[in-house]
């Protein structure tokens, strides 16, 4: 006898062979049909040439802009409704192709632009003196060696805490997000940054969506990104704060140059050498300059001494007695009086003699 | 403790700056050339020396916690 179901039981059955079979199988299709219901939920068609597909996802869930007729990769697990119809509930989606990517880009770039999460004003510098870094990356992707590479070329002393997660595809988003929710949680690294090479724009589409951007706008630890080549921008880069051109860029705007370092080192021994000669220089010179100074001032003090000492000299030998005998003149001593004697001393001779007139001159 | 290498830097600049400031003295400069110049020669090795200490944390990012 073969088995018998009820219609309940049957569609269960189904729900339950396709989970175990198909959860998480990824299709590519274009959206067709696509409405919101509610404000809560989004409905499209996923269609190629022949077949088409219904799919729903919750809007909270949808971390990227959509629209019509645009190509994208949806993950997700098959369904049989209650009413037997089939559908595919979306877990996660990415547009596909250069077009759509740029598309789906403007769209949610412009509607995260309206919030600020792009501002200017939020973003940080990276600290000056890094000890601890966080790196969200793939341990086996080129873009991840090569930032190792020239940190190690670049730096020492450094302790890198490593989150090894996908950097591509539809599962990377909510790896990045939660491994940035863990250094963020244990606050041990002082930045983070998010590595990955180059690639496609299909490669790279995982750092437009909306939750991880978010996610990097919001996060405690400053974030660096370094994401595919120069010429590639993501909504990611946007949301940090501080955006590096590529993997190898980001290692070098996190760490001083050694090498740059030991030179300066050995500059600054130089500047040093010719800094202390300078100095010597200039003590020998100033010593120079007070040896003449005071050299001069001696000179000078015994000039205006002899000067003095001559003047002097002019001055006493005016008033020395003998030279006014020399003129002509004579000292008189004694009492000016009739009878009396006095004394007459001429620059020759001593004369006694006595007054016999006195008379006043008129 | 251990000074580290940030730190053995900054000591270094403040001792350069010195023989560019108004403390500077002549019969100190000899002095503090050799302390300068050893402070540079440790820097210069630690330099060569230090490696860098990579983590992989052990977190599997695939599954929601």
């Amino acid at each position: 006898m073969e088995d018998k179901f009820t219609v309940s039981e049957f569609i269960a059955y189904c729900n339950q062979t396709l989970e175990y079979s198909y959860s998480g199988c990824v299709i590519e299709g274009e959206v067709t049909s696509l409405k919101t219901s509610q404000g809560k939920w989004v409905f499209f068609d996923l269609k190629d040439e022949e077949s088409s597909v219904n799919c729903f996802i919750p809007v909270w869930n949808l971390r990227v802009e959509l629209s019509e007729g645009m190509k994208v990769l949806v993950k997700g697990t098959p369904k049989v409704t209650a009413w037997g119809k089939f559908s595919l509930t979306v877990q996660a989606i990415q547009p596909v192709g250069e077009g759509n990517i740029k598309k789906s880009f403007e769209a949610l770039k412009k509607k995260l632009e309206k919030e600020g999460i792009f501002d200017a004003a939020k973003k940080r510098p990276l600290p000056r003196e890094l000890s601890r870094i966080g790196v969200i990356s793939s341990t086996q992707a080129a873009g991840y060696a090569d930032f190792i590479k020239i940190i190690n070329e670049r730096w020492g002393g450094l302790e890198i805490f490593v989150c090894h997660t996908q950097v591509q595809g539809l599962a990377a988003p909510d790896q990045i997000i939660r491994a940035l929710e863990y250094l963020n949680e244990r606050s041990e690294v002082e930045v983070i940054a998010i590595i990955r090479g180059g690639g496609s724009a299909d490669d790279l589409a995982c750092f437009n969506d909306e939750k991880l951007v978010r996610k990097i706008s919001s996060s405690k630890i400053p974030v660096i990104t370094g994401i595919g080549h120069e010429v590639d921008e993501s909504l990611s880069d946007l949301a940090a704060d501080v955006v590096a051109s590529t993997p190898s860029n980001a290692a070098q705007m996190l760490t001083r140059d050694k090498k740059a370092e030991i030179s300066n080192l050995h500059d600054n021994i130089l500047r040093i050498k010719t800094q202390i000669i300078s100095r010597i220089e200039l003590t020998q010179n100033d010593i120079k300059l007070k040896t003449v100074g005071i050299s001069a001032k001696i000179l000078s003090n015994i000039e205006s001494s002899i000067y003095k000492v001559d003047n002097l000299k002019r001055v006493l030998k005016s008033l020395n007695p003998e030279n006014v005998l020399k003129n002509g003149y004579a000292i008189i001593t004694g009492k000016i009086k009739i009878g009396e004697e006095i004394g007459i001393e001429t620059e020759e001779l001593k004369i006694k003699a006595k007054i016999s007139e006195v008379k006043e001159k008129k | 403790m251990k000074k580290k290498l940030s730190e053995k830097i900054s000591e270094l600049e403040e001792k350069v700056d010195w023989f560019y400031g108004e403390d500077f003295r002549l019969d100190e400069a000899s002095a503090k050339y050799k302390e300068a110049t050893k402070m540079a020669k440790e820097i210069e090795q630690d330099l060569e020396e230090l490696k860098n200490e990579i983590k992989i944390i052990e977190e599997d990012f695939t599954k929601e916690s």
